[in-house]
């Protein structure tokens, strides 16, 4: 059968050569990174590819569709989740095998070309957070999202065609949505899958660097890619499936409440992975702020392009190399404690406006959409938003009604007379001819008992009579409903 | 080894591929739909006191598509009039309407009228009533029913759907149901 197989395709010789590879200094598990990383690549391709069947991305829907997939969809919060914690996984494991190569002096000659696509790979696994973050179009994908396209705009000259190019305008909406999903779902991952492919092409041409010695690694015993390595990079890359389905099941992906721009209150937060960054906007004085957004985050991405031509002493042995190595202790020093101090910032923020994680899915917002997005959002003790939510198309935002077909409630005797009146209507409608204050009205006005709760339905009609000048006396209540007979 | 590492792999694969495909099939949150009387358009309706032809009534229905925002959507139904001897030709005629795995299991006949949903019964494409042929005709492979929806011609498995009609405050209202096509059977898909 491999055979048959073989002879038609060459595949079974192809996948041979693919896994027959000398690893210098044996199999090890400080070579799992790079494969780690890659493993969760694939989680990260195989969820998104899911989210899309669900995910429609719009100002209408972007949100609405997340909260779809949590509610409605089977499994839906798991996959979603797996994508968010993936993520995670994703910029974790790409940092830890770009500082072990760093460390290790792994992009000496002659892997500078690895290296710089390496820093690729780095630089668009960001594009693709940043990007994605924006896509749930909930409080917070919408105003971080906002802070990071509006640093865009600080930067000098090119600021505001950069801003108006990634928002699609002048300001973030369904276009600002469309042109982040482009990216993140096919401009990014195409780029990325191509990069990776080219990462590994100069891999095998290059073979593995082995470890920090000065033995060329050829000359060092070689252990087998396949299956020695292959186990424990596949081991490995079981450890960082089982951390994110543990936290996909115990600790999902959060939704707030969907995006809004009147919003005043809310504290947005970055990504952790952007929290070092948040932290220098902070830490910064404003006048130099541009140092923290563009100037700063500019010079590291160039310090790391240029590496194997910045440090171009070819020794791999970690006591002869004590410049680069301090460099970098203090660099990673510096991003952990400016990231701790980020978060911190945030947390700090957070609970001077008493604001809290969103407890289900949607946050504030959840009801309105498990209630088919139609029905009233009734708020017991609150007449004003139970009649805005279910009066409004027909009396009017102020009571004004409607001519010819639904009465005024503003100045109407009706209202603010007798509560038994106005209550035996709204409990069980009314039919046919009206009139008030001398016009006609010939709508219909439905029965509101079991439509809203007894409570509710007091509460509204407490509104109404003392509200647009009526002047109603005496406070309905619950049990006064349930005496009125039909 | 070898066997350890393809081990790891399948697991991975099988944690990941249970719920993908539980994720891909519709839930029952998605499938799920409830019966609802909508009123039909009332000068459509009273046309059927005097026309002898089907007319065509129109309605209008508030549906939500997953997480679109709800919407009216107008759709229409054929109105048959049925006197008495209409109707009982039209009884003898479509005997599986009232008994065996056709059966209808609500009246389908009420103030003298008879409400087809205008979905063929074939494959779901819309029909329309030819009056020069005095027969419903389905565009989309031919299938011919008589005015009192009996199939007889084209490859329909069964005539035409009665829906379930009613006066309520003086309107006529219909309950749209889609039932499973192709089968000489009535089973119920949605209500939406």
């Amino acid at each position: 059968m491999l055979n048959w197989v073989e002879e038609r395709t060459g595949i079974v010789s192809m996948t041979n050569d693919f896994l027959t590879e000398d690893v210098p200094g044996g199999a090890s598990y400080w070579y799992v990174f790079g494969s780690a990383t890659l493993f969760a690549m694939i989680i990260q391709i195989v969820t998104g590819i899911f989210l899309t069947f669900y995910y429609s991305p719009s100002v209408n829907t972007a949100w609405e569709s997340t909260l779809f997939i949590y509610q409605k969809v089977n499994f839906g919060s798991f996959i979603l989740s797996l994508h968010f914690w993936g993520a995670t996984a994703m910029i974790a494991l790409v940092v830890l095998h770009l500082l072990q190569v760093l460390i290790w002096g792994a992009y000496k000659k002659p892997r500078e070309l690895q290296w710089v696509v390496g820093v690729l790979l780095f630089l668009m696994t960001l594009v693709l957070g940043l990007t994605g973050y924006l896509l749930p179009w909930d409080l917070n994908a919408y105003f971080a999202s906002k802070v990071a396209i509006n640093i865009a705009g600080t930067v000098p000259i090119i600021g505001q065609a950069t801003q108006y190019f990634l928002q699609d305008g002048a300001s973030m909406g369904t276009l600002t949505i469309n042109r982040f999903f482009g990216v993140h779902v096919w401009l990014v991952p195409a780029v990325l899958v191509l990069l990776t492919a080219l990462h590994l092409i100069i891999f095998r041409h290059n073979g593995g660097a082995g470890p920090p010695t000065d033995q060329p690694a050829r000359t060092l015993k070689q252990g087998r890619f396949w299956p020695d390595q292959m186990f424990m990079d596949a081991f490995a890359s079981f450890v960082v499936f089982a951390i994110i389905v543990g936290l996909s099941i115990w600790s999902p992906a959060p939704l707030d409440a969907k995006a809004d721009p009147s919003n005043n209150a809310f504290v947005a937060s970055p990504a952790w992975y952007f929290n070092a960054l948040y932290a220098m906007l902070e830490v910064v004085p404003d006048q130099f702020s541009l140092i923290a957004t563009v100037i700063g985050p500019g010079i590291a991405v160039a310090v790391l392009f240029l590496l194997p031509w910045l440090d171009r002493d070819p020794t791999r042995q970690l006591g002869r190399r004590k410049g680069v190595l301090g460099i970098t202790t203090v660099a990673i020093v510096s991003i952990v404690g400016l990231s701790l101090f980020g978060q911190h910032t945030i947390d700090v923020k957070a609970a001077a406006v008493g604001q809290t994680a969103p407890t289900v899915p949607g946050g504030t917002d959840a009801a309105k959409f498990a209630a088919g997005g139609t029905a009233p959002v009734a708020t017991t003790g609150n007449g004003e938003a139970i009649y805005k939510a279910n009066c409004t198309a027909c009396h009017g935002a102020s009571g004004g009604g409607t001519p010819g077909a639904f009465p005024p409630l503003a100045k109407n005797p009706d209202v603010s007379g007798d509560a038994k009146k106005i209550e035996h209507i709204v409990l069980y409608g009314l039919n046919g001819k009206l009139t008030v204050n001398g016009a006609d009205y010939n709508g219909q006005m439905p029965a509101w008992k079991g439509q809203l709760k007894d409570q509710e339905i007091a509460d509204v009609i407490n509104f109404i009579r003392t509200t647009w000048g009526n002047t109603g006396s005496g406070k309905v209540t619950a049990a006064d409903l349930a005496k009125v007979a039909k | 080894m070898a066997n350890a590492t393809l081990a790891v792999g399948g697991v991975i694969g099988l944690v990941l591929t249970v719920p993908v495909v539980g994720y891909l099939i519709p839930s029952k949150e998605v499938l799920a739909s409830g019966a609802h009387w909508w009123p039909l358009n009332a000068d459509d309706f009273a046309k059927l006191k005097t026309s002898t032809d089907p007319i065509k009534i129109s309605f209008t229905r508030r549906v939500q598509d997953a997480y679109t925002p709800p919407v009216e959507s107008e759709d229409y139904v054929w109105g048959v009039a049925m006197s008495d001897a209409q109707l009982a030709k039209m009884k003898a005629e479509r005997p599986g309407l009232a008994a065996g795995p056709g059966q209808v299991t609500y009246p389908y006949v009420e103030m003298g009228y008879v409400i087809f949903s205008s979905i063929c019964p074939h494959l779901g494409c819309k029909f329309d009533w030819k009056p020069e042929l005095h027969k419903f005709l389905c565009p989309c492979h031919n299938s011919e029913f008589l005015r009192d929806g009996e199939h007889v011609a084209g490859p329909a498995a069964r005539g035409l759907d009665p829906l379930p009609l009613r006066e309520q405050s003086g309107k006529a209202e219909i309950t749209w149901i889609q039932y499973k096509s192709a089968i000489s059977g009535r089973i119920v898909i949605t209500y939406s």
